[in-house]
């Protein structure tokens, strides 16, 4: 074994802390070790040629680097050290940096730490065998989970580039939240006008596989080979039938019974609905909840105007698989309701704003269906209770933001920009209102938005008041607002006619369970999580699944787009080629000592593991034994720590090289 | 015993079991593993009291016959090990004829005659004397002298603090002197390369110093959880006396406390290890 | 003469996506730890067998902890769930046996659980510290001359 040991200072990062010269001088004094230097930044581009000319001079065959975290450079020093020749398995990284100079203060025994980590990186390498990548063919198709503007932007991006997607969506329409909007900011665009003809295009595009109202069930796979099962709800209409002619939803009797969700709670609609009336697909569905045939087996009125005979009241839910190569969640987000009686929020509080319990408190999208032109009250700016003009309308920023105790710790992004959006609308529709605005901070960095937040004051005579706000009561008709003005320093009363609350962009609801679906990890608010924030933002830690838009952390609609763009890059970049290379740590059996118990099959995750039979030449059969597919196997182990006899050993991670390692942290 | 030869004798003779795995008397009066080959082989089979070998042992060891299937004569707890063994992979119910025994208790030691004292504990407390999956059941159930349950000896000996149970421990550990007799009499131990046996790495010391020994014992008994079916026979072949049956015996309590487990009483049950349940519990994990 | 304060050694065995991760993010963050624990890395804590704390008592640590994905949110799906069955077993037979199981820890860090994952190894340390050097395995060795350390 000739191994060459690397340290890196890591400029001070690693240099304050740890003496990278004492480190590198005792690394040399290890048995097996030819090599021994330390320099400033290892990862560029002179930093990796000293380590290709020593592997040239010295003739090494083996590679240990003090550094930052693996995750960081793994594959820069692997990919360096196969340049010059050596196997880049043969090469370990010791994190100096994360695991050591960066959580201890103390120089001496943060040394003494980072040489023993080196030891055991340098003990392992040892055990380590040259192992050759791994190549299966990828399936070129995308599978986009989320009918929003992320997902039909994903969407059209990958199926432009001539791949087929399949986009999945739970509502019976596809849209989303920007279906619900009034405008958008900073350009105050009527949100359908330029949501539609995107809905459209994903609807009729030959390479788009549209499933509406179906949600995803199981996933099983890896990258550039997933099994997808997908169900296909019921919704009672056959669709290649159906013409969308809105005739069943008109004569539909149960007209009052549902509160539309579409409408934020503010309107009803029949058993027989379709979203609104821009759905896409523009096909209805049955609420069999409410429904009276599901019910007592009466009436079927949809059935008997359909002309088209397309009504199937034994319509079943549909199972049905697909194979893709790529998976991009963006399922997007829910807004924060926050009433007295807790829903799924794991947030229960702000009881104290009366939303739920007053008719004129409103959220921030219940807003947006007031004053969309496709509302309840057809754009007219009329207060839920009455049903009369607002004279006086209060908005709140940061409720459930940005607040610890009483709801998440982040902030939503995007509420600055709405609020001022809806007091500017409020203002353009009702001249001689009054609109106040409760802030902490103004929240405006993207393009154009600090001069949009400018125009609602200087233009509009929004007036903003810096506080919170305490309490809201009705009295007499009126939404009394108690707050603070923090700049005059004085506390504010204000009785308006109607407030609205900017309540915190969350995560789903089903985001979690699906995120363990599909076994990527999320954080504790259920938000998605990427792989690095700043250098891999659209990436899982999934290989092959991507993210887009809301379902990673509030996000407004421009980065949305952006992200979701980003991601169908990255599905592109898989569908690139035909063969994709896997890492080689993987199990192998032995099969000389495997005697056929065949638990490693049990508990393998991806069904890798099939039993083998060994014959001899005469076609009688010797014993059966395990055998692991490389191509499914995705290297964690399970089989290698359950096999009694270690028959199974993850290459990578062998019995050896783990021994090695609990071996050199040894009592010296 | 006419019952047993006889059936033994036509299944030789229609050649449907190449041979049986039985017992037999030996010169001492004592009882001893025995294959029959012949119906003449077959007249020497036997079935007392002092029948306590888990023939089971040898399902995985001898080569399988040339004509037939192979013929064993079980008691209710060695047929646990059978179909832990169908479970694994190492034999399959179709190639095996099992002569299923009405037991009455076994000994602990050969070399006496039955009685309360020279009495297995696990008799005591069976619940399989008339076996199950049997092909043929045999023989006749008769009340016999049960050992002295020391009933909660693991009660006892968990009431002891970790002082006092490594002590125990340190002193039997000291003894072993790594002969494997535990292995190769345990029916469940059939790696063809034992985990003692791999040296790179050695995980386990293969020479009897007392902290290899803790390892091996500690394994062995890791590696048989969920999976021992408290014949025993480890503890009987042990020739320096280690009490093994409360290190297994205890895994089994697990099993049964933890899991409500027992190995080895259906074949489509599914097995402990190899499977696991979100609910499975995790209040010593932070 | 001043004795030398008693460090306890700890080995870490860690899974890669969650634990491994979090404890970047605790690097990352700055959050400050004692020096004492080593982390030796494998895919899943499906991977870490019961016998690798065995030989980590016996080659000197005094305290072993093994950490991992979160039910659930295994990676791999399922590794896990397979080692924390094993675990049950293997706590309760090192109990039994009298090793002192107080000295192994299990818990589950996530990705995102930097501030967890301190707490966590901070707490290992100082209890481990409180309890003092393991003994028990430390005289085992004492029994023969057997260099500990492989020198090849």
């Amino acid at each position: 074994m000739r191994i060459g040991v690397f340290t890196c200072h890591c400029g001070e990062n690693i240099g304050r802390t740890v003496d990278c010269p004492a480190v590198s001088k005792a690394c040399a004094d290890f048995p097996g070790v030819v090599h021994s230097e330390d320099y400033k930044y290892m990862c560029s581009d002179p930093g990796q040629n000293l380590i290709k000319q020593a592997i040239k001079e010295k003739n090494l065959n083996a590679v240990v680097v003090g550094s930052c975290s693996p995750h960081m450079h793994e594959k820069t020093f692997r990919k360096a050290c196969s340049d010059a020749g050596i196997n880049p398995f043969q090469v370990e990284i010791a994190n100096l940096r994360e695991h050591c100079s960066w959580i201890h203060d103390d120089v001496p025994s943060a040394t003494l730490k980072a040489i023993d980590m080196m030891r055991m990186m340098v003990e392992k390498v040892k055990f380590n065998g040259p192992l050759t990548p791994i190549r299966v063919p990828v399936t070129k198709r995308a599978l986009v989970i989320g009918g929003g503007i992320s997902g039909i932007q994903a969407s059209l991006d990958i199926a432009n580039a001539g791949y087929e997607v399949i986009l999945v969506e739970k509502e019976p329409s596809i849209g989303g939240h920007m279906s619900q909007l009034s405008e958008t900011f900073p350009t105050l665009d009527c949100s359908q006008c330029i949501l539609t003809p995107r809905m459209v295009e994903v609807y009729q595009h030959s390479k788009i596989k549209l499933m509406s109202y179906s949600e995803v069930e199981n996933v099983e796979g890896f990258i550039g080979n997933f099994s997808v099962t997908i169900r296909k709800k019921a919704r009672s209409v056959k669709d290649e039938l159906c013409t969308g002619c809105g005739l069943c939803v008109q004569k539909c009797p149960i007209k009052k019974v549902a509160l539309s969700e579409f409408d934020e709670g503010l309107a009803t609609r029949p058993a027989m609905y379709v979203p609104f009336p821009q759905a896409v697909p523009n096909i209805p569905v049955i609420d069999r909840t409410i429904c009276t045939y599901f019910k007592n087996g009466k009436c079927q009125m949809c059935k008997k105007v359909c002309g088209r005979e397309a009504i199937d009241f034994e319509q079943q839910d549909e199972l049905v698989k697909e194979e893709v190569g790529s998976i991009i969640i963006a399922t997007g987000y829910k807004l924060y309701t926050i009433d007295k009686k807790p829903d799924d929020s794991p947030i229960h509080g702000y009881g104290e704003y009366g939303y739920g319990k007053y008719k004129d408190v409103v959220s921030g999208l219940q807003f947006e269906r007031i004053a969309s032109a496709s509302g309840p009250t057809s754009g007219e700016m009329l207060r839920p209770s009455d049903k009369k003009v607002p004279k006086k309308i209060v908005f709140i920023q940061c409720v459930g933001s940005r607040d610890e105790a009483k709801g998440f710790s982040y902030c939503s992004k995007i509420c600055c920009m709405y609020t001022a959006k809806h007091a500017m609308l409020y203002k353009h529709k009702v001249h001689d209102g009054e609109a106040y605005v409760f802030y902490m901070d103004i929240r405006a960095g993207g393009k154009m938005y600090e001069e949009f937040v400018r125009r609602a004051i200087e233009e509009d005579g929004v007036k903003y008041i810096r506080g919170r706000v305490s309490r809201i009561y009705q009295d007499d008709g009126k939404i009394i607002v108690k707050g603070e003005d923090t700049i005059a320093g004085v506390k504010v009363e204000i009785d308006a006619d109607m407030a609205v609350l900017a309540t915190a962009m969350m995560a789903q609801t089903e985001a979690p369970k699906l995120a363990q679906t599909l076994g990527v990890p999320y954080d504790k608010y259920g938000f998605i999580n990427e792989v690095h924030p700043k250098l891999r933002p659209v990436e899982t830690s999934s290989g092959g699944i991507f993210l887009a838009g809301a379902c990673n952390s509030p996000r407004d609609i421009p980065d949305s787009v952006a992200m979701a763009s980003a991601a169908a890059a990255k599905a592109l970049v898989l569908f690139g080629s035909d063969m994709l290379e896997r890492e080689p740590v993987v199990a192998k059996v032995n099969e000389a000592t495997c005697a056929g118990c065949l638990y490693c099959k049990k508990v393998c995750a991806y069904n890798a593991v099939e039993a083998k039979e060994i014959k001899d030449r005469n076609g009688n059969l010797i014993k059966v034994v395990a055998y692991v597919n490389s191509g499914l196997c995705q290297g964690c182990g399970t089989c290698n720590a359950t096999c009694p006899s270690k028959s199974v050993e993850l290459l990578g991670f062998k019995d050896d090289q783990i021994y090695a390692q609990i071996n050199a942290f040894a009592e010296v | 015993m006419k019952q047993l030869i006889e059936i033994s004798k036509e299944l030789l003779e229609s050649r449907k079991a190449g041979y049986i795995i039985g017992y037999t008397e030996d010169k001492f009066h004592r009882t001893k593993p025995f294959i029959a080959h012949t119906t003449n082989d077959a007249e020497k089979l036997t079935f007392n009291q002092k029948a306590v070998h888990n023939l089971a042992v040898y399902l995985t060891r001898l080569p399988k016959p040339k004509e037939g299937k192979i013929g064993i004569v079980a008691k209710g707890c060695d047929i646990k090990a059978i179909i832990g063994l169908i479970q694994e992979n190492q034999i399959k119910r179709d190639d095996i004829i099992i002569i299923g025994m009405n037991c009455n208790g076994v000994v602990k030691d050969i070399n006496i005659d039955y009685n309360k004292e020279n009495s297995q504990m696990k008799c005591s407390i069976c619940e399989l004397r008339t076996p199950k999956h049997a092909n043929y059941i045999v023989g006749a159930l008769e009340d016999f002298a049960k050992s002295e349950l020391t009933k909660n000896i693991l009660a006892e000996f968990e009431a002891l603090s970790a002082e006092e149970r490594w002590k125990f421990w340190e002193k039997e550990f000291e003894k072993c002197i790594k002969c494997y007799a535990c292995r190769q009499a345990c029916p469940l131990c059939y790696c063809e390369q034992c985990i003692v046996e791999k040296s790179m790495p050695q995980w386990i010391d293969s020479s009897p110093t007392t902290k290899g020994n803790f390892a091996w014992n500690i394994i062995r008994a890791f590696h048989l959880s969920g999976r021992c079916i408290g014949c025993n026979e480890c503890e009987r072949a042990c020739p320096v006396n280690i009490p093994l049956s409360l290190l297994n015996r205890k895994m089994g309590m697990v099993a049964m406390k933890e899991f409500n487990y027992r190995h080895g009483i259906e074949p489509d049950q599914p097995t402990l290890i190899g499977n696991y349940n979100t609910s499975d519990k995790e209040d010593f994990i932070m | 003469m001043e004795e030398e304060k008693f460090e306890p050694k700890i080995t870490a065995f860690v899974c890669n996506w969650c634990t491994y991760t979090g404890a970047d993010l605790a690097g990352t963050s700055r959050l400050k730890q004692q020096t004492n624990a080593r982390l030796i890395r494998v895919p899943c804590t499906g991977r870490i067998d019961p016998v690798f704390i065995i030989k980590a008592f016996e080659k000197g640590a005094d305290g072993v902890l093994v950490s991992g994905c979160h039910p659930g949110d295994c990676h791999y799906n399922t590794g896990n769930f397979h080692a924390r069955r094993r675990w049950i077993f293997f706590k309760q037979l090192l109990d039994f046996v009298g090793i002192d199981s107080t000295r192994l820890y299990f818990s589950w860090v996530s990705a995102s659980e930097g501030k967890k994952w301190v707490d966590v190894v901070n707490n290992v340390i100082n209890s481990v510290r409180a309890k003092g050097p393991f003994l028990g395995y430390k005289n085992l060795n004492k029994e023969t001359e057997l260099p500990l350390v492989n020198k090849n």
